[in-house]
């Protein structure tokens, strides 16, 4: 109690709070991605799948982010619906070393942009093509080109490869979605 | 940090270029070309056209073989069908792992064969008579189905041959003899390999290199299948039922592995299809080489013959309480446990591979059947649901959780490309059928008027009085037929029919009317219908006709008509003018044409010719 916390109080209340949707397939590394943002020094510890979604928040040097972590198994994959309404960005993580689901991930993004709720807005949507460490990976390219993201003009967009036990590649990505998110207020 | 890659919407070209996985991107393609074809509900996810993989649909299975949630497909590749057999075992797009194996592959299961955490089930791979069992993909364990007894006439020949007292020739002729007295099924492979050998040298050398192998009838395992224990579970012990060439089914407990129970069927199994638990109660299916399904229960140990089919099974499975059957005839077809046909439908292609699409989450079960079009059929029931399209002809299917998605179909094709595709999440198989079946028409309303007093009174009138209406409706009915029957005797007896009765003089006549009038042209067509022989030419001769007509409307000429001999088999055509002459309005009447023979007052032949109602006179 006392200085430090109203201090931090202020300076919260100064920043602007972004609420962000995170989505992707089951195993996809969504949970891991969202706790090395929130303690990048914190060595991970084991996560389980997500049922449902946990709601996560953590502050960068411009923004106050309002993570939705949402469980990417199929029987839980129609929840993401229900939020597309009220965020203001979203990220879609992509398990660049899980081929096969490749046209997975393409179909649930498909499904996402033509939503009513995402049509509607300008979102921001930025791609992680995770578990970049991983043997067999895809790079970021290969990713983007079989997501078929050269197709997708009407939204801001960005890829990065990263890999979500170090945290390498994440802070790229989380600096230009607050860019866009502050561009367009 | 060097090798990550950071992209946006607003990327350079040159990024295109560096590209370090050829392979990746000549997918990428493929993957682009499949979006414009129509499996709807489906996303093919992996096409490898040069897998190079031979195998079949009991040769393949999905796994979770080191228990990570990940499962691995697992291929038993018959190689060349004498070489390089092996197992394959598949991650994601790309081979883990390779055991190479010395025979011919007939099945693979997984069982889960102890309750150690983590759970990983074992692989055991049905090949020659024996079972080979791997776990975390090192081999573990093998098990080989126990022998059977050599005949005693033979076990003495070999054992007499080997302290050398019977020469090669002897043995030959002596075990030679053996087999026409038994079938050859009964001897030794030792004994069939020896009798095979061509020259006196090579037989002396056969005896010497097994002089020290002990003699061994060994039978081959045809299938292979699983059957859960004592608990359901999916992650539950089961043990191993076997299908045996001498016509035998083992059950062979996993943990042991020692036989638990065995049967003996009528045939060669080639298929078995089991329910239920072993400690608790079971039934199996066993499909044979000689076109027989039989019931095998777990209290009673003689085989019942369940179905008798015309042609050979390709696949067999259990949906609910239906057995339904794929046969070679293309027919693919549904009965109950107890042998009852319930439906049966005609493929539109031979039918190459089946498999059971379970799919959990959604409470779906349904069949798939892989066809020689290259499509594969999904039938719920009797409904097909819907096709998918491959990329060549199925040689193998499975359906289960791959990787970890939970639908996926991976297809075996007959060029050895190995196919992947997986159920969309969206996808929606509507309860009744999309091509078969009543038409949706069928099953609109119809606003049908309500029943009036009439109406019931007369159904009440027909539900009393029914018997004698029918009666009456059948007397009638008979009287009508009697009255047309005499009128046609009577047409035929007085010629007036225009084919005629009298087999002497076989003849038809027709006529057609040309013209509007009052001229008309009336071409009468006569055919002589006798059947000609090389010794009676069967001409008609002396015969004419006349018409009749009312000599106020019509003048006819020439008005008599003699017919030249007639040659069967040719008809002749005449011209005949006809002029209408009643000149007041309009006229119509029926000229009758006869033929006649100079001999008979009777007509040969009738044709009443109705003329058309003529123009009246122009007048210039
Ligand atoms: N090698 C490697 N493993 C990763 C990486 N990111 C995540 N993982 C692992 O992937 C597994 C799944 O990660 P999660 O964060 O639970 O995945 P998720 O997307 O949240 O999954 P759901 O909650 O089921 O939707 C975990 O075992 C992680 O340790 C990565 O960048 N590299
Ligand atoms: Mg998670």
């Amino acid at each position: 109690m006392g200085f430090m916390d109203r201090l931090f109080g202020w300076l919260k209340a100064k920043k602007k709070e972004a609420n962000i949707l995170c989505v992707g397939l089951d195993n996809s590394g969504k949970t891991t991605i969202i706790n090395k943002l929130k303690a990048p020094d914190a060595t991970q510890q084991d996560v389980v799948p997500t049922v449902g979604f946990n709601v996560e928040k953590f502050v960068t040097s411009s923004l106050v982010f309002t993570v939705i972590d949402m469980s990417g198994q199929g029987r839980y994959r129609n929840l993401w619906a229900h939020y597309y309404k009220e965020t203001h960005g979203i990220i879609f993580v992509i398990d660049s070393a899980d081929k096969i689901r490749m046209l997975v991930a393409k179909d649930e993004l498909d499904q996402l942009l033509d939503n009513q709720n995402v049509k509607a807005k300008r979102i921001p949507i930025l791609f992680y093509a995770n578990k970049m460490d991983l043997r067999d990976s895809l790079s970021a390219v290969q990713c983007s080109q079989i997501l078929g993201l050269d197709n997708l003009k009407e939204k801001p967009w960005n890829i990065s490869a990263s890999n979500a036990m170090t945290g390498e590649g994440l802070n790229e990505g989380i600096q230009w979605l607050s860019d866009q998110l502050q561009s367009v207020r | 940090m060097a090798a990550m890659e950071t992209t946006n919407g607003s990327r350079e070209k040159s990024d295109w270029t560096d590209l370090n996985a050829p392979c990746v991107s000549t997918e990428v393609e493929k993957m682009d070309l499949d979006k414009a074809d129509e499996n709807v509900n489906w996303l093919k996810a992996h096409f490898d056209p040069v897998a190079g993989v031979y195998s079949f649909s009991s040769c393949i299975a999905l796994a979770d073989l080191n228990g990570d949630g990940d499962h691995k497909l697992v291929i038993a590749d018959l190689g060349t069908g004498k070489y390089n057999m092996m197992i394959k075992v598949l991650k994601g797009t790309s081979v883990v792992q390779e055991n190479t194996l010395l025979d011919l592959p007939t099945g693979v299961v997984s069982v889960y064969m102890d309750m150690t955490e983590p759970r990983t089930p074992g692989l055991v791979v049905a090949s020659g008579s024996g079972l080979f069992v791997y776990k975390n993909m090192r081999p573990y364990y093998k098990y080989n189905v126990e022998a059977l007894t050599v005949l005693p006439e033979e076990q003495q020949l070999w054992d007499q041959s080997k302290v050398g007292n019977v020469d090669v020739a002897t043995l030959a002729d002596a075990l030679n003899s053996l087999k026409n007295e038994y079938s050859s099924s009964m001897l030794t492979s030792q004994t069939s390999h020896f009798l095979k050998l061509s020259s006196q040298e090579e037989a002396k050398q056969f005896v010497e290199d097994y002089k020290n192998v002990p003699l061994k009838r060994e039978t081959v395992i045809t299938c292979i299948t699983t059957m859960k224990k004592s608990m359901a579970e999916d992650d539950a012990i089961s043990c191993i039922v076997l299908g045996l060439e001498n016509k035998e089914i083992h059950i062979v407990d996993c943990e042991a592995y020692t036989v638990l129970h065995k049967f003996t069927v009528h045939g060669v199994p080639v298929i078995i299809n089991v329910s239920g638990l072993f400690d608790v109660d079971f039934r199996m299916f066993v499909a044979c080489r000689n076109g027989c399904v039989y019931t095998l229960k777990k209290d009673s140990d003689n085989a019942r013959v369940c179905l008798d089919l015309n042609s050979q099974v390709v696949g067999m499975e259990r949906i609910h309480k239906c057995l339904v059957v794929a046969m070679m005839d293309r027919t693919f077809t549904s009965f109950t446990t107890k042998g009852r046909q319930l439906w049966s439908l005609e493929m539109p292609a031979d039918i190459l591979c089946t498999t059971i699409m379970d799919h959990k989450a959604k409470g779906f079960k349904a069949v798939m059947v892989g066809l020689s079009n290259n499509e594969v059929h999904i039938y719920r029931d009797k409904n097909l649901v819907d096709t998918v399209k491959l990329n060549d002809r199925p040689q193998a299917l499975c359906f289960g959780r791959y990787g970890r998605e939970d639908s996926t179909l991976v297809a075996v094709l007959a060029s050895g490309a190995l196919q992947v595709l997986i159920l969309k999440r969206t996808a929606e198989y509507a309860d009744h059928s999309l091509h078969r079946g009543p038409p949706s028409s069928q099953y609109m309303k119809l606003n049908i008027p309500k029943k009036t007093q009439l109406f019931v009174d007369q159904t009440v009138r027909e539900r009393e009085n029914g018997i004698e209406m029918f009666q009456n409706f059948q007397n009638d009915l008979q009287m009508m037929r009697v009255n047309v029957a005499e009128m046609y005797l009577k047409g035929l007896q007085s010629s007036m029919t225009p084919l005629s009765d009298d087999p002497n003089v076989p003849l038809k006549l027709s006529a057609t009317v040309q013209g509007i009038g009052p001229m008309f042209q009336l071409i009468l067509t006569i055919e002589n219908t006798a059947l000609p022989s090389p010794s009676d030419a069967k001409l008609l001769t002396d015969l004419k006709v006349v018409f009749k007509y009312l000599d106020k409307v019509y003048t006819v000429s020439p008005g008599v008509l003699s017919l030249p001999a007639l040659v069967p088999d040719i008809p002749y055509k005449f011209s005949i003018q006809v002029e209408c002459i009643a000149s007041d309005q309009p006229a119509q009447d029926t000229i009758t044409a006869f033929i006649v023979k100079p001999d008979n007052t009777k007509p040969v032949v009738t044709a009443n010719i109705s003329m058309p109602a003529s123009e009246g006179v122009v007048v210039v």
